[in-house]
């Protein structure tokens, strides 16, 4: 059903011109008989085609035009002014002023329609286009979703790989990854930040992907030649991840650099110390050192939740960022909560 | 004066050949008449725009009923107003309203018969 607004001061042409509207079919007629008052309706309504006379009082109808292509969205909207036959110098300033075809008086039945009918066909045009566009927006942003999510579930799913040549689990990354992101919230930093850190943490240990089993899976104490290349995890996961194109990648290889960077400058790979740390790699650190000191190794007991707490506050200034270890205590209940939903024998299945 | 003879083929063919517009154009031509004459001799007395603008409508109604010759009247009326012209406006106006006057008077025939 298409809306017609139909704007004339004289009662005689508001009748005819709804009459014809009518015999159309398909057409809702609006009528007002003051341009002030139309313009009002128009504030909360859109019209698909508005026939507006030229001479009324107070407004003419190349002001009405102006003021209705004013308001905002109605810049397209087809508009077809009215004039007597001997206003050619009105219909000129109509076409120049906004108006998109005119209707001379008095009015032909024939003329009217195949105006009308073409309007209305441009209306439709336009509708079909926008409603066109933004099905398209859904559709790219449906689809841009669906890659987000898979580009999510591949990053988690590489994790996963670095982590099963390793005794820790699932559950260990979902976890750190967590704590990571309760780190960034407590500092303040934005929310988009804070997913992009719980998105990326989870690749911190992928370089592991590259140390051989007999060190990486090696039940005893390492040497120190051993651990020596065990420490070569962080760079390989920097070089795996560096130069994408992806930015949860990007934060990745920096995470994989800088998780065993220590705060005093005693960490591995490049020893950097204090801010010089990538605040992603001093968050991490945090989170990582956590989940692994209080959860159960083959090799180790977990820790009881105060003393892992003791040993982030005693690490604060040598071994830690002493705001990311507040920030973590700070979220300590919520922590607690991510350690009560993803716990390692009910590990959530990817 | 030449007079208003009503040419309803050629206001019906415009119509589209739809009787019931047409009559009721001319209900609403008989309905409106009162208002239009008062309108027109208000604004005489007044500004020389509500003067145009008074014209301009009695112009349209009369072209509805292809009465070229009062739709002629009438146009002259409202170019003389546009411009500020008004000495003998009240002339132009006597003979617009027995224009008026004398197609109402044959459309009023039209719908008694």
């Amino acid at each position: 059903m298409h809306k017609v607004l139909i704007i004339d001061d004289s009662e005689i042409n508001l009748t005819l011109i709804r009459a014809l509207v009518l015999k159309l079919g398909e057409c809702e007629p609006v009528m007002f008989d003051h341009p002030l008052k139309a313009l009002e309706w128009c504030r909360g309504n859109v019209p698909d085609l508005v026939i507006v006379d030229y001479m009324m009082p107070e407004m003419d109808g190349l002001r009405f035009i102006a003021a209705f292509r004013a308001l905002h969205g109605r810049t397209e909207i087809p508009v077809l002014m009215i004039t007597a036959n001997d206003q050619k110098d009105v219909r000129y300033e109509a076409l120049l002023g906004g108006a998109n075809d005119f209707l001379t008086k008095p009015i032909d039945r024939i003329e009217f329609s195949a105006r009308v009918r073409n309007m209305l066909a441009l209306r439709t045009g336009q509708k079909f286009l926008a409603d066109r566009a933004a099905h398209l927006a859904d559709e790219v942003a449906e689809r841009t979703r669906d890659i987000r999510e898979r580009e999510r579930e591949l990053i988690f799913r590489i994790s996963r790989a670095a982590e099963f040549r390793d005794p820790e689990t699932g559950a260990h990354i979902q976890r750190m990854a967590h704590y990571s992101e309760i780190i960034a919230r407590g500092l303040d930093l934005d929310a988009a930040t804070c997913n992009l850190i719980l998105q990326a943490a989870p690749l911190h240990d992928v370089g592991k992907i590259g140390i051989r089993d007999h060190i990486l899976l090696k039940p005893g104490k390492l040497s120190p030649q051993e651990f020596d290349i065990m420490k070569q995890h962080a760079m390989l996961g920097y070089d795996l991840l560096k130069d994408s194109g992806s930015e949860i990648l990007q934060a990745g290889a920096e995470i994989a650099r800088s998780h065993h960077e220590k705060y005093d400058g005693s960490g591995y790979p490049r020893g950097l110390k204090g801010s010089a740390i990538p605040l992603f790699g001093r968050i991490v650190a945090v989170a990582d050192v956590f989940d692994a000191l209080t959860s159960e190794r083959p090799y180790k007991k977990a820790w009881a939740l105060d003393d892992a707490m003791r040993f982030l506050e005693e690490g604060r200034s040598t071994h830690f960022d002493p705001l990311c270890v507040e920030s973590f205590i700070a979220g300590w209940d919520e922590a607690l909560e991510v350690r009560q939903r993803f716990r390692d024998e009910e590990a959530p299945k990817i | 004066m030449n007079p208003f003879v009503l040419d309803k083929p050629a206001i019906l063919e415009r119509l589209g050949g739809d009787e019931g517009i047409f009559a009721m154009m001319v209900d609403m031509f008989l309905t409106e008449l009162d208002n239009n004459r008062q309108a027109l001799l208000t604004a005489l007395a007044g500004d020389s725009a509500a003067l145009q603008r008074e014209a301009h409508t009695i112009k349209g109604l009369l072209a509805t009923f292809s009465d070229g010759f009062g739709a002629e009247l009438a146009q002259t009326l409202e170019y003389q107003a546009k411009n500020g012209q008004v000495d003998d406006a009240r002339g132009r106006v006597d003979m617009l309203l027995a224009r008026v006057d004398e197609v109402a008077e044959v459309l009023r025939g039209l719908s008694a018969g």
